[in-house]
């Protein structure tokens, strides 16, 4: 993986020294709250309700063992011993105070970390496909570009004051595992028929308060030219994305304005005019950065482990959790380890130092001193020898993190919800908690099948519950906490909506209202049908009437 | 069930140095709710609030908060103003709720009512 | 004491502000150079100009630089204003003044202007400052030298990280 080198290393101490006078200005009067508040953002500090909260910067998910291993140094030192990985890949300490804010940053420099745009009118973290170098069908390691990406982006002059925020994500596989249909840009690489690397540009995608899948603009984009069509397309937002409504301030209002078609003209014709041998990073250092994701040295090992077939055979939760946690590797004898943060009754996306302290073992012991942060807020050891395998899900087993439950009905996306957030409506840890504990049972979620829940508790969608097979939106009526549900929809390749299924739904009854639904789809349903699959064809009468039955 | 009466005002914003929810109160600004000064007269809260605002290096966008009274305690009228005053109810060990005592209590056990009307306005100035 | 900073050869300096910024309802000095709002100065720019006198164009950031187009090599100068620190367009203005209009003369950043921001501009290509708080020369030197290294190419002529890897600099 990329290792920061002398350059990002010095960017990173010289920022620190920045936001640290920043930090001293402010709270000596220097500057008043409305023109800190930008800075401390695109430094990832927020003031929630009960304390600030950081949020760190993982850029393209990945971390080594010891960044991992500092971010629970992080949290047990300066916040309560917890952290909780987000939809986009960071992590958010909950109970940061601001003038431990320069230690933090400091502490984290020193193994490359930061939280430089985490939030903020900015170009933010940006993602990757979470399996990126380790599965077969990539056809490049998007993290190289992304990387290009980030440090063209780490404060870029022109584009840090955005009338909005900016999201973007890189995926690498004909199977999007990015969400980007979702992003201000996404982008899916491909191989031209003459062997050329490129990019197939979406933009104006978007959740919160007006959904949009975002419409494609550029089939193939050469790769070498990413940062100076990036630039372009950046330009035309920032000079005329709209301004005066924050709610209508995010590229995908001036997409849909414009529509695709003249918006793409905007940014070609922008492109065009632009000096790209200026801006596009010659190769060498594509090859420099591309040298920094070489596979790590794999062993050639058979592609069946005796030993692991025979614990399949004698050991049915290690059975469970090579069938649902455990994905095929492009290198035999190698496997994918996701490791869910999704345990029934915990928080989604939590992990405590010491669990951190414990996968970082696991990664340098086992994976090539590699982890993933998942979108799904769980976390991946992105290459694990097979024969290994038992003895990381004992070790995961051992700190509670081995649960077999990825894309079950318990691995549910929640955001911090009115627990923390200041921009909440309602709370979404605890709908996820009680959902979660209500299909823990392992024969129950199986039968089910993969279903994708996702939770947000304001219309801001950081739970992305538009694109979940079932969405459930927090809001706030006279007071009390309703949900409103919706169906159908997906981020990834089969990327639609949801559909609104009709009234909000009081708290207290939002559970038995996810029961009905799944209790339609197992008598819809054809035999291994999923259940997006069954409202996608039979639609969402008898959902609706499920739900809605004993109300009336 | 106890009567419940909307009458009540008080004063929050979070501090600058450590983001702590606080609340205008006896000689400053205090950490717990039930330290908190309540006011029955509108004109006191605004008054106190401009006094607030007047130290914007100690305290973030101080606002005002509806406070009614369940039976004899007081109890901020909206969830999100209750979530603040107790700590986050996912984690009951964490924020101020793990110190206890009769007023958290009633806070915790309170419901319904409406959102934070003093952050709307916030929310809507911006 | 004069509220405007310049840049000259890359240092900041107190100086003279040798035009008067004209409001569209103010009456126009017998003498003296002025900075125009754009309307004005498509009024009234071409008399100023045949007459001799310096003349500086101020935008708003819905203004596109491009109208200047036809104009620039006659203004004395381009005041780019920012009604709120937060807005972001002038960056881009100001970049496609210097680098695609070939701009260049001074360009001015007028309204909310704070210390924070100031290095973006100056990276952006402004050479003069009108601070709506309290930054002085010395402060303007200090925000634009505290990152030792940029890492992307802009209208300033700092060289990016990935062209210093490739001369192998840096203590690595």
């Amino acid at each position: 993986m990329y290792r920061y080198d002398a350059f990002d290393a010095e960017m990173l101490q010289d920022r620190t020294a920045e936001f640290t006078d920043q930090v001293r200005r402010r709270v000596a009067g220097d500057m008043t709250e409305d023109q800190f508040k930008p800075l401390r953002l695109m430094n990832g500090l927020y003031m929630q309700l009960h304390a600030y909260m950081l949020r760190v910067a993982i850029p393209y998910g990945t971390l080594s063992g010891a960044q991992l291993r500092r971010l629970g140094h992080v949290a047990r030192t300066w916040d309560r011993g917890f952290g909780h990985f987000t939809t986009r890949t960071n992590i958010q300490l909950n109970w940061i105070k601001l003038k431990d804010a320069p230690a933090i940053l400091e502490s984290m420099a020193e193994v490359g970390l930061h939280a430089i745009q985490t939030s903020g009118n900015c170009i933010r973290n940006i993602t990757a496909d979470p399996y990126a170098g380790a599965n077969a069908e990539e056809v490049d390691d998007p993290r190289v570009w992304v990387e290009a990406m980030r440090q063209w982006s780490t404060f870029h002059p022109e584009f840090s004051y955005l009338p909005r925020k900016f999201k973007i994500a890189i995926g690498a596989a004909p199977n999007d595992r990015t969400a980007a249909r979702i992003y201000d840009i996404g982008m899916k690489m491909r191989r031209a028929r003459d062997g050329k690397l490129g990019f197939e540009v979406m933009v104006g995608g978007g959740l919160g308060r007006t959904p949009y899948l975002g419409p494609t603009i550029r089939e193939f984009l050469p790769a070498e030219h990413l940062l100076s069509y990036m630039t372009a397309i950046m330009r035309v937002y920032n000079r005329h994305g709209r301004r005066d409504n924050i709610h209508k301030a995010r590229i995908k209002i001036l997409v849909a304005s414009l529509g695709a078609e003249e918006f793409a003209r905007q940014v070609e014709t922008e492109w065009e005019a632009l000096d790209k041998a200026a801006i596009d990073v010659p190769e060498a250092e594509i090859a420099r950065i591309r040298a920094s994701f070489a596979s790590p040295a794999f062993k050639t090992l058979p592609a069946i482990n005796d030993a692991v077939e025979a614990l399949k055979a004698a050991s049915r939760p290690f059975a469970q959790f090579v069938k649902h946690n455990v994905l095929a590797h492009k290198v035999p004898g190698y496997v994918i380890v996701n490791v869910s943060l999704k345990a029934p009754g915990e928080v989604p996306g939590d992990c405590t130092s010491d669990q951190m302290d414990a996968i970082a073992d696991l990664a340098e012991r086992y994976g090539f001193d590699e982890t993933r942060v998942h979108f799904d807020q769980n976390l991946i050891l992105p290459h694990v020898a097979l024969e290994d395998l038992p003895a990381v899900y004992e070790g995961l087993r051992a700190i509670g993190l081995a649960t077999p439950n990825i894309g079950l009905t318990s691995d549910i996306i929640a955001c911090p919800g009115l627990d923390y957030c200041a921009l909440a409506n309602a709370r979404a840890i605890p709908v996820a908690q009680e959902i979660a504990t209500r299909f823990a049972d392992m024969e129950v979620a199986e039968d089910i099948g993969e279903l994708r829940i996702k939770i947000s508790g304001c219309i801001n969608a950081c739970g992305h519950h538009h694109v979940g097979h079932i969405g459930i939106l927090g809001v706030d009526k006279k007071g009390e906490e309703f949900y409103q549900v919706s169906l159908g929809g997906s981020g990834l390749e089969d990327a639609r909506l949801g559909d609104i299924i009709g009234p909000a739904i009081a708290g207290p009854k939002v559970t038995d209202a996810i029961e009905a639904l799944i209790n339609t789809y197992k008598k819809e349903r054809t035999t291994g049908e999923r259940f997006v699959d069954t409202y996608r064809r039979v639609g969402l009468a008898p959902f609706k009437a499920a739900v809605y039955a004993e109300a009336h | 069930m106890t009567a419940t009466v909307s009458l009540l005002k008080a004063v929050t914003g979070n501090r600058l140095a450590d983001g702590e929810v606080v609340f205008w109160g006896e000689g400053g600004w205090r950490e717990r709710f039930p330290d908190a000064s309540l006011f029955a007269d509108p004109a006191d809260a605004d008054a106190a609030l401009d006094a607030a605002k007047a130290d914007p290096t100690v305290i973030v966008d101080p606002y005002i908060i509806d406070v009614r009274l369940d039976g004899e305690f007081p109890v901020p009228t909206s969830f999100r103003e209750r979530v603040r005053a107790l700590g986050p109810t996912t984690h009951l060990d964490m924020g101020k709720q793990a110190e206890g005592g009769p007023i958290l209590e009633a806070i915790a056990a309170a419901s319904g009512a409406a959102r934070s009307a003093g952050r709307s306005n916030l929310i809507k100035k911006r | 004491m004069p509220k405007l900073i310049k840049l000259i050869d890359g240092r900041p300096a107190w100086a003279e502000d040798p035009f008067l910024a004209v409001a569209d309802e103010d009456a126009m000095p017998g003498q003296g150079g002025v900075i125009l709002s754009l309307t004005r100065f498509q009024a009234e720019g071409e008399g100023l100009l045949a007459a001799g006198r310096a003349v500086g164009v101020r935008l708003e950031p819905s203004e596109a630089v491009e109208g200047l187009a036809y104009d620039l090599p006659r203004l004395a100068m381009v005041a780019l204003a920012f009604p709120k620190f937060r807005d972001g367009r002038q960056y881009s203005q100001a970049t496609l003044l210097r680098e695609r209009l070939g701009y260049t003369g001074e360009i001015r950043a007028v309204g909310d202007v704070l210390r924070e921001q100031a290095n973006y501009m100056v990276r952006c290509g402004f050479d003069a400052f009108e601070f709506n708080d309290n930054t002085g020369p010395e402060e303007l030197a200090y925000v634009t030298h505290r990152f030792r290294h940029v890492y992307q190419r802009a209208a300033d002529d700092k060289t990016p990280i990935f062209v210093e890897r490739m001369k192998g600099g840096a203590d690595a």
